[in-house]
C-alpha cells in the first residue's frame, strides 16, 4: 500500500494529541497566574498581548520548521520573506490611499482579503524563486554551502528592501479599528482577535492540509525519507517548491499581521523576528509544525512576563536562556524533533 | 554540476556584494553628500600658494539616523562655504557612522581611523552619538586629531561619571586631550527634562524608560534622579532593547501605574521611542504627556523618519523634548536665512552646532597656521593643543565660549521644546543656562 493511499483511510480517525492538548492547557492557565502575579487588573490584557505576539511568531516559525523538515535547510532568508511581506502591505495599503482606520466593515474585509492575498501569493513565488534558485542546485552540495546561501539571500532581500523601498523605520496605516470588544468576561481589541483567530485558522489549515490532502501527505513522505517518497512516486521537486511557497506565503501573513498589529516595519524586523521565530521552532521541536506553534507561543510569554516583571531590559537574555535550559534537559525541543529518518 | 558551480561563485559574488553595500565605512567623496547637503567643492586646483588642507564630518548621515546627522553636517558645509581662513584651503571629507540606518560604533572607529590616515585631516566634526564617541576618542587620542562633537551629551566621555575615569577613553594620551564639545551634558539635560516634567508640564509620577544605550540610559537615569529631588516620584523604571517594535506589553503596564501623569523615554529615535508614542496613542493614552531627549528632537511631523513622524498625529500631542545647546544664539535670522538660502530647507537642532565648532576649527587655524605652513603634521598637532588649551575663547554663530580642561562648553544651556500642533513642529519654550540657574 503506497504512502499516498494510507492517507485515505487515516482520513477517517482524527487524532487528537490529547496529552499535549492538556499540557498546553496547563501551561496557560500557569502563565495567567504568572502574569496575574505582576500585572493585577492588566492581566487579562497582557495575557492577550503575549496570545497576539506568539501568534505572529507562529506563523513566521512555521515556514521555518517546515523547511528544515523537509530539506534540514535553516532559511535564514525566511525572517525577510515575513519582512519583505509587510513591505508588500505597507505598499498596497499606501497605494490605495488609506491613512487609517475603515469603520465601514465590508470595505475593510474587502481591504483586508487583498492585502493579506496579495502579501501571501507574491512572498508563496519569492519563496518558490529562492528555492529552485539558490538551494535546489545545492542540494546534495555539503550543508554549509545551502547554508552560507541562505544568509547571502537574507542580505539581497534586506538590501533590496534598503535601497529600494525604505532605509528606515516605516509607519504603516492600520486599518482594524482598535477598538475594544466585550465577549462575556473578556475584553479584547479588535485587532488582537483578528491576529489570534487568523493564526489559528492558518494553523489549523496547514495541519488539515498535510493530513487530510494528496499533497500533505507526499510532502510528510518527502520530510520522512526522501528516496522512499521518491521511489513511491511521489515528485520531490514539486513538493519541496510547494512546502517553500506554504511557509514563505504563512510568513507574509506575518508581514501584513506585523503593519496592522504595530503599525510600523522596517528592512531589519525580519532578522529580529525571524531570530526569535527560528528560535520558537527549535524551542518547539524542529521539524514539528506543531512543535513550532507551541515555542512561538513559549517566547510570546516570555516577553510579555518579563516586560510586566520590569525586566524588559532582560527580555533578550531570558528567551535564550530558556532555550539553552530546555535544549539541556530535552534536546529535541518541547515536542521532540520530526525529522528524516536515517538507515 | 556546472549549475551547481555557477550557483556557488554567483552567491560568493553576491555575498562580497552584500557586504560592501552594508558596510558604513566606505569613504565618501568630498564633494557629494547625500539627501539636501550641498558639500562645498573642492577647487579643481587649489590657489598658488594656498595650503590644500580637510575637516572631517564623522555623523549619521543615512537611514533613521538622517533627521540628526545631515542637519548637522550641513551647518558644517553652511560654515565652510562662507568662511575662509588665508593660505589655505579648505575641503570636507565626510563619513556616515550609520550602519543599516543606526549608528555603529565600529562603524565610528573605522571612520575616524581613516580620516586620521588622511594627513590633510586636521580637525573632525562629530559624533553625534555617545556610544560612538566612546569608540572614536581612543582612535583620534591616539592620532592626535581633535575632534569637536556637536551633540554628545554622555558626562562619562569628558569627566568621571559613575566612577569611571574618562581616562580610559584615552589610553595612548590620557593627559592629552583630542575631543572637546560644543554641547551641554546630560547630567543638566536630565536636569532639564526633570524640569519641564516637574514645573511645565506640572507632573508628580512618572514612568522612566531607556533605550538601554549609553546615551539613552544615562539621560534617564539624571531625569529619574532629578524628578525625585523636585519632589515628584518615580513609579516605574524600565529599559526597553533597541530593537523591539513591539511596546505593547510595556504600554499595558503603565495602565496599572496609579496616578501615573508623565512618561520619560531617554534614548534615540531609531530605538524606537516614536514608535512607543505611537502605540501609546493607540491604546487610548496620548493625554500622558510624553518627554525625550534631543536624540528625539529630530525634526517636524513632515520630516521622514522623525520621532514626530512615527509618533503620528495623535502621538505628536502633549510631547515635551530638549536639545543640549542655545536656542538663543546671537544672530539667529541671519544663520536661518544663510541655511535656508544654501539647503532649501530649515536648520535642524544641531545645525548651528555643526557650524560652531568649524568655527572651532577656523579660529585654531587661523592662530596657528601662519607658523606652520604647508607642515600638515605640525597643523593637526598644533591645532589639537591649540584647542585643548581652556585658556582660548572662541567667538561662534552659537555665541562666545571657552572649553574647559576636560573639553565640555563652558555654556551650560539646555533648551526646552514643545510640541506645536498648528506648525506639526517642536516650538521653542524656553531655555536655562544651569550656571546662571542652577537646579537646587
Amino acid at each position: 500500500m503506497s504512502v499516498l493511499s494510507m492517507a485515505s483511510t487515516r482520513r477517517s480517525l482524527p487524532n487528537i494529541p490529547w496529552r499535549t492538548v492538556g499540557g498546553m492547557a496547563i501551561a496557560l492557565v500557569v502563565a495567567y497566574l504568572v502574569i496575574l502575579n505582576a500585572s493585577g487588573p492588566q492581566a487579562q490584557e497582557q495575557f492577550i498581548n503575549a496570545l497576539t505576539t506568539g501568534a505572529l511568531y507562529a506563523l513566521i516559525a512555521l515556514g521555518y520548521t517546515m523547511v528544515y523538515g523537509i530539506i534540514e535547510l535553516i532559511n535564514f532568508a525566511h525572517g525577510e520573506i515575513f519582512m519583505c511581506g509587510s513591505f508588500v502591505a505597507y505598499l498596497l495599503i499606501t497605494t490605495f490611499g488609506f491613512s487609517g482606520a475603515i469603520t465601514d466593515l465590508p470595505l475593510l474585509a474587502g481591504v483586508l482579503f487583498v492585502v493579506f492575498l496579495v502579501s501571501m501569493l507574491s512572498m508563496g513565488v519569492v519563496g518558490v524563486i529562492i528555492e529552485r534558485f539558490a538551494y535546489r542546485p545545492l542540494r546534495n552540495a555539503p550543508r554549509l554551502a545551502p547554508l552560507i546561501t541562505a544568509i547571502g539571500v537574507s542580505f539581497i532581500l534586506q538590501n533590496i528592501v534598503f535601497v529600494g523601498i525604505s532605509n528606515s523605520v516605516v509607519s504603516v496605516p492600520k486599518l482594524i479599528p482598535f477598538t475594544i470588544l466585550n465577549l462575556g468576561p473578556v475584553s479584547i481589541r479588535e485587532i488582537n482577535l483578528v491576529v489570534i483567530v487568523l493564526a489559528i485558522v492558518l494553523m489549523v489549515g496547514l495541519q488539515l492540509f498535510t493530513t487530510r490532502t494528496r499533497l500533505g501527505t507526499a510532502m510528510r513522505s518527502t520530510a520522512l525519507d526522501r528516496e522512499a517518497a521518491q521511489l513511491m512516486g511521489v515528485d520531490i521537486n514539486r513538493t519541496i517548491a510547494i512546502t517553500f511557497f506554504i511557509g514563505a506565503a504563512l510568513a507574509g501573513a506575518a508581514g501584513v499581521v506585523q503593519t496592522q498589529y504595530l503599525g510600523v516595519t522596517h528592512f531589519r524586523i525580519g532578522f529580529q523576528d525571524g531570530l526569535f521565530a527560528f528560535t520558537a521552532a527549535v524551542l518547539g521541536g524542529i521539524g514539528n509544525t506543531t512543535g513550532a506553534a507551541v515555542g512561538a507561543f513559549v517566547i510570546g510569554f516570555l516577553q510579555v512576563i518579563s516586560s510586566a516583571y520590569g525586566y524588559g531590559r532582560w527580555n533578550e537574555a531570558i528567551i535564550f536562556a530558556t532555550l539553552v535550559l530546555v535544549l539541556i534537559f530535552r534536546p529535541t525541543g518541547i515536542l521532540g524533533q520530526q525529522l528524516a529518518e536515517r538507515a | 554540476m556546472r549549475l551547481r558551480n555557477l550557483s556557488v561563485l554567483a552567491t560568493a559574488a553576491l555575498l562580497v556584494a552584500s557586504a560592501c553595500n552594508s558596510s558604513g565605512a566606505t569613504p565618501a567623496p568630498a564633494t557629494t553628500g547625500p539627501g539636501a547637503s550641498t558639500v562645498a567643492s573642492a577647487p579643481a586646483s587649489a590657489p598658488a600658494g594656498n595650503v590644500a588642507v580637510k575637516i572631517g564630518i564623522e555623523l549619521p548621515l543615512t537611514g533613521g539616523e538622517a533627521p540628526n546627522g545631515q542637519p548637522t553636517a550641513n551647518g558644517v558645509a553652511l560654515a565652510i562655504s562662507k568662511l575662509t581662513v588665508p593660505g589655505f584651503t579648505i575641503t570636507i571629507e565626510q563619513k556616515d557612522d550609520a550602519l543599516n540606518g543606526h549608528h555603529d560604533p565600529p562603524t565610528g572607529a573605522a571612520n575616524v581611523t581613516a580620516l586620521a590616515n588622511d594627513p590633510a585631516v586636521l580637525f573632525v566634526v562629530g559624533p553625534y552619538n555617545s556610544n560612538v564617541a566612546q569608540a572614536e576618542i581612543p582612535v583620534s587620542n591616539a592620532a592626535g586629531l581633535m575632534q569637536c562633537s556637536p551633540a554628545n551629551t554622555n558626562p562619562g566621555l569628558t569627566k568621571t561619571w559613575g566612577g569611571v575615569d574618562p581616562k580610559t577613553l584615552r589610553p595612548t594620551h590620557p593627559d592629552q586631550i583630542a575631543y572637546v564639545r560644543v554641547a551641554t551634558t546630560d547630567d543638566l539635560q536630565g536636569a532639564g527634562g526633570a524640569d519641564i516634567a516637574y514645573n511645565v508640564a506640572h507632573a508628580k509620577n512618572a514612568y522612566v524608560v531607556d533605550d538601554t544605550e549609553t546615551y539613552g540610559k544615562g539621560l534617564a537615569d539624571v531625569f529619574a534622579t532629578d524628578f525625585a529631588k523636585l519632589g515628584g516620584t518615580v513609579l516605574k523604571r524600565d529599559g526597553i532593547p533597541t530593537s523591539t517594535t513591539d511596546f505593547t506589553s510595556y504600554i499595558t503596564a503603565l495602565k496599572g501605574l496609579t496616578g501615573l501623569d508623565y512618561v520619560y523615554y531617554g534614548g534615540v529615535t531609531t530605538s524606537g521611542i516614536g514608535v512607543f508614542r505611537s502605540q501609546m496613542a493607540a491604546q487610548s493614552m496620548a493625554s500622558i504627556p510624553f518627554g525625550v531627549g534631543d536624540g528625539a528632537v529630530d525634526g517636524s511631523a513632515a520630516t521622514a523618519s522623525s520621532f514626530l513622524n512615527l509618533a503620528g498625529a495623535d502621538g505628536d500631542a502633549n510631547t515635551y523634548g530638549t536639545v543640549a545647546a542655545t536656542h538663543d544664539i546671537p544672530n539667529p535670522a541671519q544663520f536661518t536665512t544663510d541655511y535656508k538660502a544654501m539647503f532649501n530647507t530649515e536648520p535642524g537642532s544641531y545645525s548651528a552646532a555643526g557650524y560652531g565648532c568649524t568655527q572651532v576649527f577656523l579660529q585654531a587655524l587661523q592662530a596657528v597656521g601662519p607658523a606652520d605652513g604647508s607642515d600638515l603634521v605640525k597643523l593637526r598637532a598644533d591645532i589639537r593643543a591649540y584647542v585643548a588649551d581652556s585658556s582660548h575663547s572662541y567667538d561662534t554663530a552659537l555665541g562666545t565660549f571657552s572649553f574647559d580642561a576636560a573639553g565640555d562648553t563652558s555654556q551650560h544651556i539646555i533648551s526646552y521644546y514643545g510640541f506645536d500642533a498648528g506648525t506639526k513642529d517642536w516650538k521653542f519654550l524656553q531655555q536655562r543656562d544651569f550656571t546662571a540657574n542652577p537646579m537646587q
